[in-house]
């Protein structure tokens, strides 16, 4: 049967039409049984694998759909990414550590945990929680993890003892380092604490890294895990200042030694974990939190991630017997440094790295 | 009616260039205090962030910028050219098909995936780590570490400079060669004054693109730099993702776009009174 031009326009308009109201009443359509969308944001390497197989187990009984984010570099850059949107963010949960939580808390961005859903939150030590000034708890801690001095015990079966062994000649070009930003400046701060400052009396810790620096020791500059774990499981570099994951991940495969109790310096610790931000979908996000914080998933999260659980009731890898510490020997090779301080000197640091670091390691 | 041709596209252009651009130089004004996210609001306008880049260290970046780019933009036209005028003047269709294909496809291989296969191959326990000691370089110092980016940005602009030279030259009539041959030129003085004088256009376009890939490049540098080659991109990126100092960052965008304008008009400018001038 042929068609005519005013058929086809028929159609075509008739279509359209339909097509137009379907679009429009979509959301008016939506059953209410439908389920709740979040969108997490997660480091990448073990984190995002480990997360992924948590969720396989809470989608057994939560229809809530799980999308992923992986942050991009240093955690604190998912902090501008909100910026820039705020209040109109797509995230709703974000894994992060101490710093970026106090970024978040002086912000107002995030939800006071609700305990009557988040029950697992009351056998996590309190000390672990961050909290708001009217001391609300803001966050859900997963994880007690670490920045450490370690290296390949197979590529230098020697190792070294002190920091300052690191100004040898056998050390050049071997060390991979955090750019100041990633780990919130930790690495300045263990070299300050090397010389006696700390992170209120950080110019001792410039100096040594200028001299590491001149001397061609700094081999490499990592910005990010993914980074900094290629680098030291490729064999480029053997000496390195990173988070008990990086480390973790290279140990897997290689033999590694952490230096987390050298008479003369101090390792730092901290906690990771989620917090919700305001706008998300309240109950879906707290289930999912809450999930990740009951013991069993708790203790499979930290096993995948060489860190210490936050639930007392959680075993910790054996592979990690001597990284973490006793209590008797934290106040001697435990460092909690002051983030909210870190946080408001980190613009100043970057630039000094950029004026005075960049140009020495680009010379040696 | 030709102008009129031109509206929607400017109607819908001008507010997603002009718009965020306004809204750049807005920001790179703005006070920033250390810890806070992003400029302050209620502050007063000022120029401090443009003095803070003013410091000579910052110099540096944007030499390395400019200088690491024409690098490799100088080696994708030296290797680009005689390829692109391979496939148009030599190859057999069949070779040229394959040559066009493999070009192409390269482009649309992601580049995280080709940065990092550089690094496992010319890196120093890659298989061609012997690459850089032939050229006096050792793999895992900072020269090693540009060399990396240099073929890092090659492996995406020797395609592109190609491709495009692979249009100019056929557009070339060759029988404007023979005849230069047949009036007793050498071989080497028609290629340089018929081939590759009648490519100028051609090479000009290849370049400014190629250029503006390499300069304007975040992850090459960020990927294989190890954090001794920084590009200016590098340093804007830090600045919006990790510090949260947007106006410094919007700053640095700032004075990145308008050195990079002027040194195009500049190199435009020099390049068609030069070829202009020849051509009389």
């Amino acid at each position: 049967m042929p068609m005519t031009r005013r058929d086809f326009t028929r159609v075509v308009l008739t279509g359209s039409g339909l097509a137009t109201a379907g679009t429009l009443t979509g959301g008016l359509a939506t059953p209410a049984s439908a389920a709740d969308r979040l969108l997490v944001v997660q480091w990448g390497a073990n984190w995002i694998e480990v997360s992924k197989q948590i969720t396989a187990d809470f989608n057994k009984t939560n229809p809530t759909q799980i999308a992923w984010e992986l942050h991009s570099g240093g955690a604190a850059a998912v902090v501008a990414k909100i910026k820039a949107v705020w209040p109109n963010t797509q995230y709703n949960v974000l894994s992060v550590w101490d710093p970026v939580f106090r970024a978040m808390i002086k912000e107002d961005w995030l939800l006071p945990i609700d305990e009557s859903i988040v029950t697992n939150l009351a056998t996590i030590p309190d000390q672990f929680i961050q909290k708001n000034d009217k001391g609300q708890k803001m966050s859900v801690p997963l994880s007690t993890a670490g920045a450490f001095w370690g290296y390949r015990e197979d590529l230098l079966p020697g190792g070294f003892n002190s920091v300052e062994d690191l100004l040898r000649p056998e050390f050049k070009g071997k060390l991979c380092v955090p750019y100041p930003i990633g780990l919130t400046g930790l690495f300045i701060v263990s070299c300050a604490l090397q010389r006696g400052g700390n992170e209120k009396n950080a110019e001792p810790g410039w100096d040594l890294v200028k001299e590491l620096a001149s001397k061609g020791q700094i081999g490499m500059i990592a910005t990010n895990n993914s980074e900094y774990i290629n680098a030291m499981s490729s064999g480029e570099y053997s000496v390195g200042f990173w988070n008990n994951g990086g480390w973790y991940a290279t140990a897997k495969n290689f033999p590694v030694k952490l230096k987390n109790r050298m008479p003369d310096n101090k390792s730092f610790l901290y906690n990771e974990g989620f917090c919700v931000l305001k706008g998300s979908p309240a109950k879906a996000a707290f289930e999912f939190a809450n999930f990740f914080a009951e013991p069993k998933m708790n203790e499979l999260y930290n096993m995948n991630l060489g860190s210490g659980p936050t639930q007392p009731s959680a075993k910790t890898n054996p592979m990690l017997a001597d990284w973490y510490y006793k209590p008797d020997e934290l106040s001697k090779y435990a460092y909690f440094a002051d983030f909210a301080y870190l946080g408001s000197v980190m613009n100043e640091w970057n630039a000094r790295w950029e004026r005075e670091i960049v140009p020495l390691v680009r010379r040696g | 009616m030709t102008a009129a041709l031109l509206w929607p596209a400017l109607v819908i252009m001008a507010p997603l260039l002009l718009g965020p651009l306004l809204a750049l130089g807005h920001e790179s004004l703005k006070p920033f205090t250390s810890g806070r996210i992003g400029g302050d609001d209620a502050g007063a306008l000022t120029l401090a962030n443009y003095a803070q880049i003013a410091a000579p260290e910052y110099a540096r970046y944007f030499l390395d910028t400019f200088r690491v780019g024409l690098i490799s933009l100088a080696f994708a036209l030296l290797l680009g050219f005689p390829m692109a005028h391979f496939i148009v003047r030599r190859a057999a269709p069949v070779t040229r098909r394959l040559l066009i294909g493999g070009l192409v496809g390269t482009l649309f291989l992601s580049i995280i995936v080709r940065i990092y296969a550089i690094a496992m191959t010319f890196g120093p326990n890659g298989p061609l780590a012997g690459f850089s000691r032939m050229l006096g370089i050792a793999p895992s110092s900072p020269d090693g570490a540009e060399l990396m980016v240099v073929l890092g940005l090659m492996n995406t602009t020797l395609p592109l400079v190609a491709l495009t030279l692979i249009g100019t030259l056929q557009n070339i009539n060759p029988r404007l060669e023979e005849a230069a041959m047949s009036l007793g030129a050498p071989r080497w003085k028609t290629f340089f004054q018929v081939t590759a004088a009648m490519s100028l256009p051609g090479i000009l376009s290849a370049g400014i693109i190629a250029y503006a890939f390499c300069i304007s490049n975040l992850v090459v540098p960020m990927l294989v730099g190890r954090g001794s080659i920084l590009f200016v991109s590098n340093l804007i990126y830090f600045r919006f993702s990790e510090v949260a100092n947007f106006p410094s960052g919007a700053a640095l965008s700032i004075v990145m776009m308008v050195l990079s304008v002027a040194l195009f008009y500049g190199l435009l400018h020099l390049v068609r009174s030069n070829w202009q001038e020849a051509g009389k």
